[in-house]
């Protein structure tokens, strides 16, 4: 019995061995993203952690923390400013979203075809992408739409009396959206490989059932884009709803708190009142409001998303 | 071979992929550190508070420990950039051992950078800083370093008291006050000129100028022009002025309900009779400061209430031909009493490891040979051997010299220091730009603004008296 046992013990033996000593060797993936997973959790997964635990304390900046509750939430929902924030950064996306999906698809159709010197626009209809929020584009934006600047001008010639861009607020709210409206680079390129992906003998085939260049647009490339547009209208409306910039260079939230972004009171409460309490809430809540979003367009796409493996 | 070649690349590539990560987190505040600590012994601290005085342009003797690495961050515009590295190369030079880092930029987000470094301890081991964020960042006097500790190595006696208590906290000196500003009326004389008018020198004479730019110059033609804050410190000079009372007195607003809306009473005439353009019409002219704006550089806009301290600003920006003159504080309604404050000081950190090095910076910066290169870039100097050598070196004249001496003779009372509270002052968000803003779209009722700024005051005050 004893050498019964000792016999498999020694069978073992061999298996064990490389068992113990193979334990990077099987799991090498996780050596390669130890360095991602560190930078994650410490900038990423702690700060999103804590921010959580601060949301529920009067946490500031020099004053440490003093209490702790649901005040802040509840200041979220009742304070007329914060709502002001977040009524405007829902104009603010619902009017951004479409005008630069529709804006980038339809020069990404128009850059699918075979024109001469085609690459040369691609490149130029990306440049506004690069240069992304800068102080440049802040002086630029404002020498365009001033009182008496170039928009004005044009519209002038024309005999018509333009707004005061800056000073209105609703005019204010339509430039920031027509920055980044006109940095439409990366959706564009994302729908010029969709476009080319679409099998030509399609368009061939309708082309010979009599079918003209609009309905082809509509009943070939649209549906058969859907999925590119679907994760278009995610990423852009996550990007919307997190705009930063625009109103941080172009106007600073004004006139009068009319282009004051979710984030950019975020960042007032944070940083310039070192309310991180407060802050880490109004963060928490626009969270919760992308991923209801989110959440609702996933399950939208089941309606309206073709996916051809799904056939 | 080819498989041990392998790891070795893997190695190779997960190390560099971790030392990236680690160069992209804070720069910390290792730098900051004085390699080696000062051994002063307490009989050489006493030796050296005599000698301080002496020997007030001191260089390497005054170092605490003579060699190291400190960090000094300050905001600004070229001018003053160049001029405070020009003065930090000649302290690099005169001591040797020391070596500088120099951290600085324009004002715009400052102080946000500021306050993040602060909370994480990151923070220069030198800051210029705002004379009110001791109140807003020290509130219990422990922010910043107390320079007491290192008076022997920087030489306090330069400092009227007065000064030095307004940077005092619970008995702790947490900066130096570096200079001294007040709100000055400035006439762009040669627009004055063109509408046939000499600078005003009451507000009557103000008054009535509006309606004869209107005609003369035309509807884009104002004598004056003010944004929110500037129209905030006018409300301040006017109520001051006439009343005769601080603007702020035992943690409340000093002015009963009706003085105060004839104080708004007051900013409304100066819109309605074409003194000061809309603050829709500024805003519609993009720019973000008065400097800025082509209408007052082109003299559309003909005077404004600004900081001494910045006259170079406003007349380096004026078109060629535009003459800028420095205006009388109107009496005709009372004793000018403008706004007058410390306008910056600077701060040794809490987290230097060095303080008598940075004492010794400062030292040489504020009251020693530093002070003829950095001259006026931070506009007339508090320090008493800084103004002697200014004297002394023909720096001491000119606008903004005037202008400060100006102020500092029309200012009786002694400012809040949460006046420029961010609650208040923030240009997104704080109560005078949104009460201001009330006022010139809305033409809201004045008795309802002096509600509405009362409750604001009132509230920063109570807020910072807990």
């Amino acid at each position: 019995m004893a050498g019964t046992k000792a016999m498999t013990a020694q069978q073992q033996t061999p298996t064990a061995v490389p068992h113990k000593k193979g334990f990077w060797q099987r799991n090498r993936g996780l050596l390669f993203v130890l360095p991602w997973l560190f930078g994650f959790i410490v900038f990423k997964g702690y700060p999103f952690l804590s921010s959580l635990v601060y949301s529920f304390t009067d946490y500031n900046l020099f004053e440490g923390i003093t209490k702790a509750g649901l005040f802040n939430y509840a200041e979220v929902f009742t304070d007329k400013k914060i709502q002001r924030a977040f009524g405007v950064t829902f104009r603010y996306a619902f009017m951004t979203v479409p005008l630069k999906l529709i804006f980038a698809l339809f020069i990404a159709y128009i850059l699918n075809f075979k024109i001469k010197g085609v690459k040369i626009f691609r490149t130029i209809y990306y440049i506004p992408s690069i240069l992304g929020g800068s102080v440049a584009i802040a002086v630029l934006w404002k020498a365009i739409f001033k009182e008496d600047g170039i928009v004005n001008m044009i519209l002038g010639f024309f005999g018509i009396q333009g707004p005061n861009w800056l000073a209105n607020g609703s005019a204010a709210v339509f430039i920031i959206v027509l920055l980044r409206v006109w940095q439409f680079g990366s959706s564009m390129v994302i729908f010029l490989a969709a476009l080319k992906g679409v099998p030509q003998d399609l368009y061939e085939a309708a082309s010979l059932d009599g079918a003209g260049k609009w309905r082809q647009f509509f009943s070939i490339t649209v549906p058969l884009i859907t999925p590119v547009i679907f994760y278009n209208l995610v990423t852009q409306l996550v990007q919307a709803f997190q705009e930063f910039n625009g109103p941080y260079i172009i106007t600073q939230g004004g006139p009068r708190g009319a282009t004051t972004l979710v984030s950019l009171l975020i960042y007032n409460n944070a940083f310039k009142k070192y309310n991180m309490g407060l802050a880490s809430a109004e963060a928490w809540v626009l969270f919760i409001v992308l991923m209801i979003f989110t959440a609702i367009l996933q399950w939208s796409q089941k309606h309206w998303v073709y996916y051809s493996d799904e056939d | 071979m080819k498989k041990n070649m392998k790891k070795i690349v893997a190695c190779s590539l997960v190390a560099a992929m971790a030392a990236g990560l680690a160069a992209c987190g804070s720069s910390s505040s290792s730098s900051s550190a004085l390699t080696s600590a000062s051994d002063t012994t307490s009989a050489s601290a006493a030796a050296s508070t005599e000698s301080a005085a002496d020997t007030a342009s001191s260089t390497a003797d005054a170092s605490g420990s003579g060699s190291g690495t400190l960090r000094m961050s300050w905001w600004g515009g070229d001018s003053r950039h160049n001029a405070t590295l020009a003065a930090i190369d000649e302290y690099e030079k005169a001591n040797p051992g020391v070596t500088i880092d120099s951290e600085y930029g324009a004002w715009s987000g400052w102080q946000d950078k500021i306050a993040t470094q602060l909370a994480g301890n990151s923070e220069a081991d030198i800051m210029q800083i705002n004379w009110n964020w001791i109140y807003q960042f020290s509130s219990d006097g422990t922010g910043f370093y107390d320079i007491n500790n290192v008076s022997d190595t920087f030489d306090l006696s330069q400092y009227d008291q007065k000064y030095l208590d307004l940077m005092t906290i619970d008995g702790h000196l947490l900066g130096i006050p570096v200079s001294t500003t007040g709100r000055v009326f400035y006439w762009n004389k040669t627009t004055f000129e063109k509408a046939g008018l000499e600078v005003p020198k009451t507000f009557e004479e103000l008054l009535a100028d509006g309606k004869i730019f209107e005609e003369k110059l035309g509807e884009d033609y104002y004598p004056m022009a003010c944004g929110e804050y500037d129209l905030t410190l006018l409300l301040t000079y006017y109520m001051q002025t006439k009343y005769g009372k601080a603007w702020v007195e035992d943690g409340k607003l000093n002015y009963t309900i009706d003085e105060l809306t004839d104080g708004f009473d007051f900013l409304k005439s100066l819109e309605d009779n074409h003194v000061i353009p809309t603050q829709e019409k500024l805003t519609g002219d993009g720019a973000d400061s008065l400097d800025k704006n082509p209408n007052f550089i082109d003299g559309h806009y003909a005077g404004v209430l600004e900081w001494d301290s910045a006259v170079a600003k406003l007349t380096g920006a004026l078109d060629e031909g535009q003459e800028l003159v420095i205006g009388d504080y109107p009496n005709d309604i009372g004793t000018p009493a403008t706004v007058f404050k410390i306008s910056m000081g600077f701060a040794i950190s809490k987290n230097c490891q060095d303080p008598k090095a940075a004492a010794s910076v400062l030292e040489y910066l504020l009251n020693g040979d530093g002070v003829s290169t950095m001259a006026l870039e931070r506009g007339v100097p508090v320090s008493k051997k800084a103004q002697e050598t200014l004297q002394a070196d023909g720096t001491l004249s000119g606008m903004t010299f005037e202008a400060n001496q100006l102020a500092a003779d029309n200012a009786p009372f002694a400012l809040s220091p949460y006046y420029e509270d961010s609650e208040l002052k923030d240009s997104s968000e704080g109560a005078y730009y949104e009460i201001m803003d009330n006022m010139s779209y809305d033409d809201e009722d004045s008795a309802d603004l002096a509600q509405e700024l009362t409750d604001a005051v009132n509230q920063v005050e109570a807020e910072n008296a807990q």
